[in-house]
């Protein structure tokens, strides 16, 4: 994670299923609960930051006071949508920063087919990407729907590619006006 | 700092980049020799040949003190001859047609021949090997090469036919022609694979977009890659490592 | 460099020929299209730039003689004015072309040299632990742990010193003064409009709590077009420590790739790729 990144910063944000293991007193805050006691078999969507801190006794072998479990973005049944068809899924609906989650999320837990299908799904979306950048089918059919459905990862190359296109259309438009 | 260009040349420098490109003109004037920051500019005496870097000459050009020879690969036939190879050539279908050989690089017709490259030295030692917009790939006679090679777009194609047909069609064989020809070069070439033979212009529009999908792809297969490194260590330790497997398409790509 | 290379550096050893007046044109021009294709400061070529420098000044006096003879020429009267223009009849085309050629090689410069100062501002404080880290006498450590000593630490005390470094590289002299005054500018502006009322453990612009390093570098992994001049060249899997590093694929002369900056960064530097 870098420092003044805001993307970095947002990612961890986004929020992770938690169980607490242990009695926790006085923390009942997070529960909505201010001045009560957290149960052990809690669960509760934390940040990932916050999460990630609590579970590091897990890491290190130590008692843990969290368990973390897989978000719901990156779901059996959402992988299972991503491998079936993966232009059609809308990730920005499932987290605004979906590729930066798995990444983090990665680091976490070892998951070699969730490496496997990020890879794909972002490959096969960027091919479609890189289309819509250069060929814009304007406000109608299925562009919109896939266009609105991007990661913020995933606009950022449409805004790279499409830019560029740009440019390179105004540097001929130039050499023509001369 | 302002400073808002992003990382990487963008298409109007890369145009200015391809002003420097060498071509061939006919003066039609006399003009001494001159000592620019670019390097010495032969005395120009009419009707000799002379070479000149591409912005000088749409400069005599466009004062109609010079005719500008189009480039070799810049006529009908060689353009044709171009597009029948990446549309029927089964290796270049999805690909570009080879680049002009680099000084020392056999050219495609002597396959299996060991490149040999050649270099010269700066004043302060350097080796320094030219390249584009350094080589003349866009003189009217291409120089160096071989009759023989097959006709090649050179690495400026995309800027060179843009300003010639802008500031010099009447000096091109044509011209109406060739320029139905260029538009429909990328056009073939699409897939957009292999990367040898890409153009400066097409490098310029896709850059943003491809370092942005790699950049991604490394940073979705960290772990994976992590693990691997681990991995290798560890035979590596125990004299057991085998370097061919860890050749993964993340790392480097030519598509 | 092995021996061929120096013979033939001492067959062509400096001086104003024509061949390295252009030679040095296009090693300028190959590291301006460089330098704006990655991330990080490239090495400065000092005495490339000194030659180029000097080159430009010598140009611009010979192009305002030019002028300066034009203007001291009698004032065109009916009966000399053909004369004059028979005597010198390209003098405004070669001034135009030689303020041209001159605009041109300035733009590259400029181009270059804003590239890095944003490159230098960017990534101030990354550049300037690792100017510090040549510093001759240890000063540097010294002040920290006084600094950290002092009751009323500063964003300012961060700022590294760099007054006895060995080595400028990869910056320029010049570069590096900017940074360290760009640098204690901003710390100041930064401890006068709202450090100054942070707890002091947070008023530091190098710390590395919670394991995330306040000093942004830039990203070496990131991935650049090259071209392989040399007849083959490998690219390097780097590894995490930076010391392993492994044999990739091996490009051929003329092929043009997609690879890890850091993996070619090596053959870079001897000339055996370039950046595009």
């Amino acid at each position: 994670m870098s420092y003044y990144d805001v993307d970095s910063i947002l990612t961890d944000a986004q929020k992770l299923p938690c169980t607490f293991e242990l009695e926790v007193p006085g923390l009942g805050i997070l529960e909505g609960n201010p001045g009560e006691d957290i149960k052990p078999g809690t669960r509760i969507d934390l940040p990932l930051w916050l999460g990630e801190m609590l579970s590091i006794g897990a890491r290190l072998g130590t008692s843990r006071l969290v368990t973390l479990d897989m978000p719901s973005a990156l779901s059996e049944r959402v992988m299972n949508a991503l491998k079936a068809d993966p232009r059609t899924v809308d990730l920005r609906s499932l987290a605004p920063h979906f590729y930066s989650l798995g990444e983090r999320i990665l680091e976490l837990f070892e998951e070699e087919e969730l490496v496997d299908v990020l890879m794909e799904t972002f490959k096969k979306r960027a091919a479609e990407v890189s289309d819509q950048a250069h060929n814009p089918r304007g406000a109608v059919g299925d562009g919109v729907d896939f266009l609105r459905g991007l990661d913020e990862t995933e606009r950022q190359l449409f805004r790279a590619a499409h830019d560029r296109a740009k440019e390179m259309r105004v540097w001929s438009g130039e050499a023509k006006r001369k | 700092m302002a400073f808002p260009l992003p990382r990487g040349i963008t298409p109007s420098e890369i145009g200015f980049l391809a002003e420097m490109e060498m071509v061939t003109v006919v003066p039609r004037q006399r003009l001494e020799g001159l000592e620019l920051l670019g390097g010495p500019i032969e005395p120009l005496v009419p009707p000799r040949r002379a070479s000149l870097p591409l912005w000088l000459a749409l400069l005599l050009k466009r004062q109609r003190r010079a005719n500008i020879m189009p480039p070799s690969w810049l006529h009908p036939e060689p353009l044709n001859l171009i597009l029948e190879v990446e549309s029927q050539h089964p290796d270049y279908r999805d690909a570009f047609s080879p680049p002009p050989p680099l000084p020392g690089q056999p050219s495609i017709r002597d396959d299996g021949l060991a490149p040999t490259a050649r270099p010269q030295y700066t004043p302060d030692g350097n080796r320094y090997y030219a390249s584009p917009p350094f080589l003349p790939q866009n003189t009217a006679q291409t120089e160096g090469f071989s009759s023989r090679d097959p006709p090649a777009l050179p690495f400026h194609w995309v800027e060179m036919g843009n300003m010639l047909l802008e500031s010099a069609s009447d000096d091109l064989v044509e011209p109406d022609q060739i320029r139905r020809l260029l538009k429909d070069l990328p056009a073939t070439g699409g897939g957009g694979v292999a990367l040898t033979g890409v153009g400066a212009m097409e490098v310029g529009e896709e850059r943003g977009f491809l370092t942005g999908v790699v950049d991604n792809l490394r940073k979705i297969g960290a772990s994976k890659e992590q693990a691997r490194r681990e991995q290798m260590a560890e035979q590596r330790a125990n004299g057991a490592y085998d370097g061919a497997q860890d050749e993964e398409e993340e790392d480097y790509m030519e598509f | 460099m092995d021996i061929d290379d120096i013979l033939a550096s001492v067959d062509h050893g400096p001086g104003a020929s024509p061949e390295s007046t252009s030679l040095d044109h296009q090693s300028l021009t190959r590291f301006w299209v460089s330098e704006r294709a990655v991330s990080e400061v490239l090495p400065w070529p000092t005495a490339l730039m000194d030659r180029m420098m000097d080159r430009v000044r010598m140009q611009i006096e010979s192009i305002e003689d030019i002028a300066a003879s034009s203007a001291d020429a009698p004032p065109p009267t009916t009966h000399n004015q053909n004369a004059n223009a028979n005597h010198n009849p390209n003098l405004n085309l070669r001034l135009s072309i030689l303020q041209t050629d001159l605009a041109r090689t300035q733009y590259i410069i400029r181009s270059l040299l804003r590239t890095r100062l944003a490159k230098l501002t960017k990534y101030s404080m990354h550049y300037l632990v690792k100017l510090s880290s040549t510093n001759q006498n240890l000063s540097q450590s010294q002040s920290q742990s006084q600094s950290q000593s002092q009751s009323q630490p500063t964003p300012e005390d961060s700022v590294p010193d760099i007054s006895a470094i060995a080595s400028f590289d990869p910056l320029s002299e010049s570069e590096a003064s900017f940074v360290h005054a760009h640098q204690k500018l901003l710390a100041s502006h930064y401890s006068g409009s709202f450090m100054g009322a942070f707890p002091r453990q947070l008023r530091r612009l190098d710390d590395n709590a919670g394991g995330t390093s306040m000093i942004q570098g830039p990203e070496t992994r990131e991935v650049v077009f090259v071209r392989c001049l040399g007849a083959a060249v490998p690219v390097l899997v780097v590894g995490e420590g930076e010391q392993e590093e492994d044999i990739g694929v091996t490009m051929r002369m003329g092929d043009v790739w997609v690879v890890r900056w850091e993996g070619v960064k090596a053959a870079w530097l001897k000339g055996e790729v370039e950046l595009l």
